[in-house]
């Protein structure tokens, strides 16, 4: 009879989180659908070179990001892990979560042109 | 809160998770705990083992979601921006309801520019404790100069080591329990999403990297938030 040998692995905390990951497009469902999917409930789209010209973000809604060209994710359409993917955003959450040097930009020139008014 | 930049300048990296819960947009999410589905919500005043920040909310037609309870419905996600040296910018706030920060006005002036004297009525800057925050003006001849806190009194004071300008009676001013270049408690207004500056320096640890000091409404911190399950340390 043979014997199974159970090896114990302690797991760190960064492992479990990896286990967390949602596992994307179940098998047998086009990219397209998919990502018109996630585009209904406004997540955060992200994309590798090869699929992202078949993307069109503007007539979804959807805005490129653009101060950092390049991010580290799973590509949607694929399922690849890419380091050079680009991720578009919901338009209307974009602002929720994202700051970027221009928007700052512009709230601090519009707070010194009131304060010069006030001395 | 919003995400800012990265300390190292690199690339951030977006993860989508599985999720159980109807997470906002913009809010800290921690690691799973026992018995969760999926990552599991920071609180007010706790962000250990966190994750990173959300990036888009759970929603099924404009209304925040959990799961599905439908057998083998498609698992709800969430997409996260995990680095560790993700520095984010949040608003302060006066209260847990998201009001504005109290606007003070300067009662009793200082020609030698030394403290800051609220007008009676006002939240005093020693309970909660100011000290070692920063105090800033939003009119006069100190309009948008800001200094460190040195200390406080129960006498509506705030005193600082660098002086200002005389101030006059009617300037309006702004005090922080923060100051950038230190680790800091903060706690976050009930939805997660803003900073509460009215209280003292207390709750999630956070390292305070930069602020932007503008009005009662739009002053922001920029944070790092501390034990992150991927900074390579195990608390």
């Amino acid at each position: 009879m043979s014997q199974t040998i159970l090896v114990k692995k302690a797991y760190t905390r960064a492992e479990i989180a990896q286990a967390q990951e949602a596992d994307g497009k179940t098998k047998g469902r086009t990219a397209g659908s998919w990502v018109h999917d996630l585009c209904a409930l406004k997540k955060v789209v992200t994309l590798c070179d090869f699929c992202k010209p078949k993307f069109n973000p503007g007539r979804l809604g959807y805005i490129k990001e653009k101060e950092y060209p390049v991010v580290q994710a799973t590509c949607d359409g694929c399922t690849t892990f890419d380091p050079k993917c680009t991720a578009y955003f919901f338009e209307e959450t974009y602002h929720t979560v994202r700051s970027t040097a221009s928007m700052r930009r512009a709230e601090s020139t519009a707070y010194r042109k009131r304060l010069a008014h006030t001395r | 809160m919003q995400f800012g930049y990265l300390l190292s300048g690199s690339a951030p990296t977006i993860k989508k998770y599985k999720s159980a819960a109807g997470h906002a947009a913009g809010i800290i999410v921690i690691a799973p705990v026992a018995g969760a589905t999926g990552v599991s919500t920071s609180t007010t005043i706790l962000w250990a083992n966190s994750l990173g920040l959300t990036l888009d909310a759970n929603v099924s037609q404009g209304s925040p979601v959990s799961y599905s309870t439908t057998q083998g419905a498609v698992e709800y996600l969430q997409s996260v921006i995990i680095n560790p040296d993700a520095v984010l910018r949040a608003l302060m706030v006066g209260s847990a309801a998201n009001a504005a920060l109290e606007l003070r006005t300067v009662g009793t002036a200082a020609s030698n520019g030394l403290t800051a004297v609220g007008t009676a009525g006002e939240t005093d800057p020693s309970s909660p404790d100011m000290d070692e925050g920063t105090v800033w003006y939003s009119s006069g001849a100190n309009g948008g100069a800001s200094r460190k806190i040195t200390s406080t009194t129960t006498t509506l004071t705030v005193t600082v080591s660098m002086p200002f300008a005389a101030n006059r009676v009617g300037d309006r001013f702004m005090t922080i329990p923060y100051s950038p270049g230190n680790t800091a408690g903060v706690t976050l207004s009930t939805d997660l999403l803003n900073v509460r500056a009215e209280l003292a320096a207390t709750g999630a640890t956070a390292a305070v990297v930069d602020y932007e000091l503008n009005g009662n409404t739009n002053s922001f911190l920029h944070l790092l938030p501390m034990d992150s399950i991927f900074a390579g340390q195990i608390t």
